[in-house]
């Protein structure tokens, strides 16, 4: 067995969806290219623009970091990196130490917010007073609260998170099976909105074991451990699925992605207007209801209290 | 013949009377390819890859999030 591009015989990988074999230099090169070709496609970035990479030490992001210090090399970009600590002890801690690691060695700016001086909460806290939704909801919206007004603070034109193929998968097929079809017509490349800073998504069409293979082969050093709260969680058990459909169906995971694009355009037609942003009466970050998904968390939880965060507005 | 194999920060050692490729490996284990990456002697390998004697299998779960 020999590298399909340049015929060397220590093959690391096997692209069983496409049948390529190939080498570790190969292999790198082929990754970062599709990377920044995917940019170029879907114009996810622009010459000047300010980008923000959403950082957690994991394998994902921290492949975004390096593939995109490619362009901040080149002095295409401006490039920085925010990092959230939302409070789950015994495993954010080395996920944060190896993000301030990698920005250290590649010279770039990190930002570090939290959970705790945003909301007076962490995650942990939240989980203790048994809430009555699971924690990557919480997270998740809580998260994208702070990636949000923190971006827009720092200027930033863009924040790239590392969302690969098969979490861009597992949300096609969770948001179909869960009918949340108005949030189908938002998963794609990037997500535009005036009030939102547009984030995109450089690794969505590479896929998981990929970026595992590339952070391994350059040497990249990423906290590689499972959330404790995610096995719970109902992702977790759509990408066992899909993993498993993988085995006999190697191309599922682009098949399904192609697809979603090609109906996408139609739902965003019929759904045309349902739902129109405005800004949170409570903290004046974009919302879809009088108050923001973030507000109505807390306000669930008991948390939206006038200390908590009507200073952030 | 007998190997190391390291999986979830665990390390065993693995006796074997025939030849066996990581696909083997992986398939006893019931693990699939796509949920994997793994290094024989310290060097990602591909599942074709014979296990040989002595060697140091890692399996390195790829399903964490991050």
């Amino acid at each position: 067995m020999s590298c399909t591009k340049c015929g060397s015989e220590n093959v690391i990988i096997h692209r069983r969806y496409s049948g390529q074999h190939l080498c570790k230099k190969c292999f790198i090169e082929t990754i970062q290219k599709k990377v920044l070709k995917d940019i170029k496609k879907y114009e996810l970035i622009k010459k000047g623009d300010k980008v923000l990479v959403a950082l957690s030490g994991g394998k994902d992001s921290t492949t975004v970091l390096d593939i995109l210090s490619i362009l901040a090399e080149r002095n295409i970009i401006e490039l920085e990196a925010i990092t959230i600590d939302e409070g789950i002890k015994d495993y954010r801690e080395k996920g944060i130490e190896y993000a301030s690691e990698t920005c250290k060695k590649l010279g770039i700016p990190q930002h570090i917010f939290s959970f705790k001086e945003h909301f007076k909460i962490t995650i942990d806290e939240i989980m203790a007073s048994k809430p009555p939704r699971k924690a990557c909801t919480y997270c998740g919206v809580l998260r994208r609260w702070i990636l949000n007004k923190e971006a827009k603070k720092l200027g930033a034109d863009k924040i790239a998170t590392g969302h690969n193929l098969d979490d861009e998968v597992q949300a096609i097929v969770m948001n179909y099976l869960e009918g949340n079809i108005e949030n189908l017509t938002r998963i794609g490349p990037a997500t535009y909105s005036q009030k939102f800073v547009t984030k995109i998504k450089p690794l969505r069409e590479i896929p998981e074991k990929e970026v595992t293979a590339y952070v391994m082969a350059k040497g990249l050093k990423v906290h590689l451990e499972e959330c404790p709260y995610r096995k719970t969680s109902f992702r977790k058990k759509i990408g066992t699925i899909l993993t498993g459909l993988s085995k006999d169906h190697p191309t599922i995971l682009y098949s399904t992605l192609r697809g979603h694009e090609k109906i996408r355009n139609a739902l965003k037609k019929e759904l045309k207007g349902e739902s129109i942003l405005r800004e949170c009466i409570r903290c004046g970050q974009p919302a879809a209801r009088d108050l923001c998904k973030t507000c109505t968390l807390l306000k669930e939880i008991g948390r939206l209290k006038d200390e908590i965060h009507s200073h952030n507005r | 013949m007998k190997f190391t194999l390291i999986i979830d920060d665990e390390k065993k050692t693995m006796k074997i009377r025939e030849k066996l490729t990581i696909k083997d490996v992986l398939k006893d284990f019931k693990i699939p390819l796509e949920a994997v990456v793994v290094k024989k002697n310290g060097e990602i390998v591909v599942e074709e890859e014979q296990v040989n004697d002595g060697d140091i299998i890692e399996v390195i779960r790829v399903i964490y999030g991050g």
